[in-house]
């Protein structure tokens, strides 16, 4: 397939176990790819590799084929970023800003910035000084999409914003995928990337420890979580004595917690169909349980 | 070659500063030409000491902002994030730097020669000469303090390093001269910085030996502006 992004035995070792080490991950063409992990872990070290700020110690990074070190600046025409922290230059409005970035990339009709201000709800007229954190994010996350390039890089993207914004932030990744563009951001909501990623990478010290198929999390998961609470003790105790996979019990309230494949679902069925229960619930695994459960489990060495 | 978008912020943003400095030292000659100071005497009066100092500090602040402080504030990020290399972003800086202290001096030695024809009526020749040489020699000292001041813009991520460096050398090599000043043992210590291959003597006394200093002060500048520029394309920026 037609690999966009392409990281090789990346190693940048900032010393004291801080940096990325050995990371290895392509990116195809109009996929959306996440990188999740907690602050420090490494996710802008590998974001700054791909723009060609940084160097690498060993390994190399490189889209559309040319290393992005060396091709930097012409790499820039296929790329729209938003930087981990924004810092914008000195002047005075945040449609100035655009008319600027927009002289610098060789673009003449702003009609797309409009149209972007316009679906962010965003003043391009307010002073960026004045800018509330929310306000200048959606001001960067315009920057990035107004040349219509064809990769994104995303650091963080919706830092600062508030929930309705973050959902159109959601449904524009999804639009521009849609469009066929390839996306790698960098995120630490779950939800953002469970409902856009194609595929999300877990950093853990500067380490890839696991990378999942969202294919597998959404709903498609061949064993399921359920919560059960019942009415009587004398089911519960019942129940225990039953051989279901039981991941948590808590006695004061009669509830279980079990983990069921589909195939079995039938006897878990059969074996309620006496009981008295109060209610039975399906916990969805999400990426935020996937990502604690191999976090936790995984010794970063 | 250069970014004309980059040239067009950076014009702006420093402009202010640079024409504060300009209008001094201006005004300066003016005066020293309005009240009928010779030409001849205008070196020991005000060349050797205001002008360098002047320049120096608009020196110090800009070379800072042209590289090093767009890095430490992150907004070097938005000029990298367009395809201009970053040696195109360095020669834009480079180049503003050099035109701008080239304007200043042009500027001084253009006021300086009216200023004197508006006083007494006419020029001759050899003043004209003079004032230019004075200026050149200026412009000379420009380029040496400017290049050490990039140097340490384009080797720095973070401003108070390269103001530390760039400031702190140009600030010791303005202050060593006055230093020396103040008495005969202090004296040598005028002769260890380049402030002193601005040769005023020489000039006035019309000798050939400035040319061969003002190009040391232009080797000096070459070199350092070359440094800074390599740095700034080689190292890792934070952004």
């Amino acid at each position: 397939m037609d690999e966009v992004i392409q990281i090789n035995g990346l190693t940048k070792d900032y010393g004291d176990g801080r940096g990325v080490f050995d990371i290895d991950l392509s990116v195809r063409q109009g996929e959306v790819f996440g990188l999740a992990g907690i602050n420090g872990s490494g996710k802008t070290t590998i974001i700054r590799h791909l723009m060609g700020f940084l160097k690498p110690d060993k390994g190399s990074t490189s889209i559309l084929k040319k290393d992005s070190l060396k091709y930097a600046a012409e790499l820039k025409r296929s790329i729209g970023y938003i930087p981990g922290e924004i810092a914008f230059p000195d002047i005075h409005s945040g449609m100035d800003f655009f008319k600027l970035q927009a002289e610098y990339l060789g673009i003449r009709d702003m009609s797309h910035v409009k149209a972007l201000s316009k679906m962010f709800n965003l003043d391009a007229n307010a002073k960026l000084k004045r800018m509330s954190k929310g306000m200048k994010q959606k001001t960067a996350i315009v920057a990035a999409f107004m040349a219509d390039a064809d990769i994104l890089l995303l650091d963080e993207a919706t830092t600062g914003l508030d929930p309705l914004m973050q959902s159109v932030f959601t449904d524009l990744i999804k639009e521009e995928k849609r469009r066929g563009k390839t996306i790698f951001m960098s995120s630490h909501m779950f939800a953002e990337m469970e409902s856009t990623c194609d595929r999300v990478a877990f950093l853990k010290n500067g380490k890839i420890i696991h990378v999942v198929d969202m294919k597998t999390i959404r709903g498609n998961e061949k064993v399921k979580e359920y919560k059960i609470e019942f009415n009587r003790e004398s089911d519960y105790e019942e129940f225990l004595t039953c051989a279901f996979d039981i991941t948590r019990r808590q006695d004061e309230y009669r509830q279980v917690t079990i983990h069921i494949p589909d195939t079995d679902i039938d006897r878990l069925f059969g074996c309620l169909s006496t009981m008295n229960v109060r209610f039975i619930s399906h916990h969805p695994y999400t990426l935020e349980a996937c990502f604690k459960e191999i976090y936790n489990n995984t010794e970063a060495a | 070659m250069i970014s004309k978008t980059l040239m067009k912020q950076t014009i702006k943003a420093n402009i202010t500063l640079w024409a504060i400095m300009t209008l001094v030292q201006s005004l300066c000659l003016a005066l020293m030409a309005g009240i009928g100071q010779p030409v001849a005497l205008t070196g020991v009066a005000f060349y050797n000491m205001l002008p360098g100092i002047l320049s120096g500090i608009y020196i110090i602040v800009t070379s800072n902002k042209l590289l090093a402080a767009q890095v430490d504030k992150g907004t070097m990020a938005y000029v990298l994030s367009t395809p201009i290399k970053r040696s195109k972003v360095a020669i834009t800086q480079m180049i503003y730097m050099i035109g701008s202290l080239f304007a200043m001096f042009a500027i001084c030695a253009a006021t300086h020669i009216v200023a004197t024809v508006f006083a007494s009526g006419s020029i001759s020749a050899g003043d004209v000469g003079t004032i230019i040489k004075l200026n050149l020699g200026l412009f000379a000292l420009g380029i040496s303090f400017s290049g050490i001041c990039f140097l340490a813009s384009g080797f720095f991520n973070l401003s108070k390093h390269a103001i530390a460096l760039g400031g702190g050398l140009v600030g010791t090599f303005l202050l060593l001269p006055i230093i020396s000043m103040f008495g005969e043992h202090f004296a040598f210590l005028g002769k260890l910085t380049p402030v002193a291959l601005y040769d005023i003597n020489s000039i006035m006394a019309g000798t050939g030996n400035f040319i061969w200093e003002c190009m040391i002060l232009a080797g000096i500048g070459t070199v350092t502006y070359l440094i800074g520029t390599v740095s700034f394309v080689k190292k890792d920026l934070p952004l």
